[in-house]
């Protein structure tokens, strides 16, 4: 993985953590971009980039509480290699199943997340938190994958209007 | 991140998961100075631009919300400022409605216009916001403080329709106010007003009076019609053609009375 991208991965999560945040949640509903961006880098990328990637993401997204940001670093690190992995022993190459593990990916960072920052109503985040931020991401990553995969190019929006 | 990884040949995959858990597990025991140093580095660097660029959003934000209300509140002042003007003209209006008393034998009953009709350039009707239920009945004079406007052609229970004189089909009994003379006013298209059935002998000229006769029954004597303006005495007719500056303003007309006998 070059540098620049990855710069720009960065600034990415740290442009969402500042802006995006705020204008993309919809109600209890986050977008969880620092899991997708993640998963999608483990999903292209090499095992050593998704675990230096997840980990400098995890610094990335947790610097505005140092005190979590070595479990947040950890953890994205291990779901980066986690997902590298999975995507070895499985044949990944319909969207659908790259979905299926973003997906499950965003689904236990959000999990680990909420037992990070510590609370005490974990099952109603779970229902009302960590489920729906999974769906929200992954459907933006599908609009991602759609994109990437030229199965949707600007030329063929264009041609629809 | 190939630039960081090509360092390390791929059998030193055991080596990036020891440093990296390494790093974690020193950011996990919270050295309060490295983790702050390097979460305000990484503010300071990576969030700060988007930190100023939202205050900029925000900023922009708040001055696009404070230019609307100031839009709506000068579009509101605008609109009090207009209420006043109209209320200054209502009651200046009033002011000189105040000194204005009905014939003897006759009471005045104020009333709005709420409608006027047009015919052609000019109103025709009005209608009024009074009707059987203030004792407002067909054939009543209209005036306003100028002079007579017309009569009451049509009265419902709230509303009353004014023929007014520029309607052709209304004819008022008149008279020359000095020399008692008596002719018809009727509308004339193109013309406006006209004084017939003057005799071409009669004593007529510009500037006269010319007030309602009474005769006929509809109009009380004596209501200020207007003026004489030019007169024309053709040869080898019996009547002159006189025109006639009419004293109330048709088309400004907002307040009227309705001229009620006592006795009704």
């Amino acid at each position: 993985m070059r540098l620049i991208p990855c710069f720009l991965y960065l600034l990415i999560i740290a442009m969402h953590e500042v802006i995006w945040r705020d204008f993309a949640g919809l109600y209890f509903v986050a977008l969880n971009l620092p899991a997708m961006i993640v998963v999608s880098v483990a999903i292209y990328k090499s095992e050593t980039a998704a675990l230096w990637f997840g980990f400098l993401a995890g610094l990335v997204m947790a610097a505005s509480q140092p005190d979590k940001m070595g479990l947040h670093a950890l953890f994205l690190a291990i779901l980066g290699v986690a997902v590298f992995h999975v995507r070895e022993k499985l044949n990944l190459e319909s969207v659908y199943s790259k979905l299926l593990l973003i997906v499950g990916a965003v689904l236990v960072h959000n999990i680990a997340t909420t037992i990070i920052n510590g609370t005490d109503r974990f099952f109603y985040l779970l229902w009302s938190y960590c489920l729906p931020g999974a769906a929200y991401t992954t459907i933006l990553a599908w609009i991602f994958f759609l994109f990437k995969e030229r199965k949707i190019t600007f030329q063929k929006l264009k041609s629809v209007f | 991140m190939n630039q960081i990884t090509s360092f390390f040949p791929k059998e030193w995959r055991t080596l990036h998961f020891t440093l990296v858990v390494f790093f974690s597990v020193i950011f996990i025991i919270n050295v309060t100075s490295i983790n702050q140093f390097v979460g305000q580095s990484i503010v300071k660097s990576l969030y700060f631009p988007f930190f100023k660029l939202k205050s900029l959003m925000v900023e922009v934000g708040t001055s696009s919300t404070e230019n609307d209300i100031l839009r709506e509140e000068l579009v509101d002042s605008k609109m009090q400022i207009s209420i006043l003007e109209e209320a200054a003209k209502e009651n200046e209006r009033m002011r000189s409605i105040l000194g204005f008393e009905p014939p003897a034998g006759y009471t005045l009953l104020p009333s709005k216009v709420v409608s006027v009709t047009y015919g052609g350039n000019r109103p025709v009707s009005i209608v009024i916001n009074k009707g059987i239920r203030d004792t407002v009945a067909i054939d009543q004079a209209v005036i306003n403080q100028q002079g007579l406007v017309g009569r009451i052609k049509e009265v419902m229970n709230d509303i009353a329709v004014v023929q007014l004189l520029t309607d052709p089909s209304n004819r008022v009994a008149a008279r020359i106010s000095e020399t008692r003379e008596m002719g018809i006013v009727r509308y004339k298209s193109g013309v406006g007003l006209v004084l017939d059935n003057f005799p071409i002998q009669g004593s007529i000229h510009e500037g006269d009076v010319i007030v309602s006769s009474g005769l006929g029954g509809v109009y009380v004597a004596g209501l200020m019609i207007g003026t004489v303006g030019k007169i024309n005495r053709p040869q080898d007719e019996a009547f002159c053609e006189v025109e006639l500056r009419s004293a109330a303003s048709f088309s400004s007309v907002e307040e009227v009375f309705v001229i009620r006998s006592v006795h009704e």
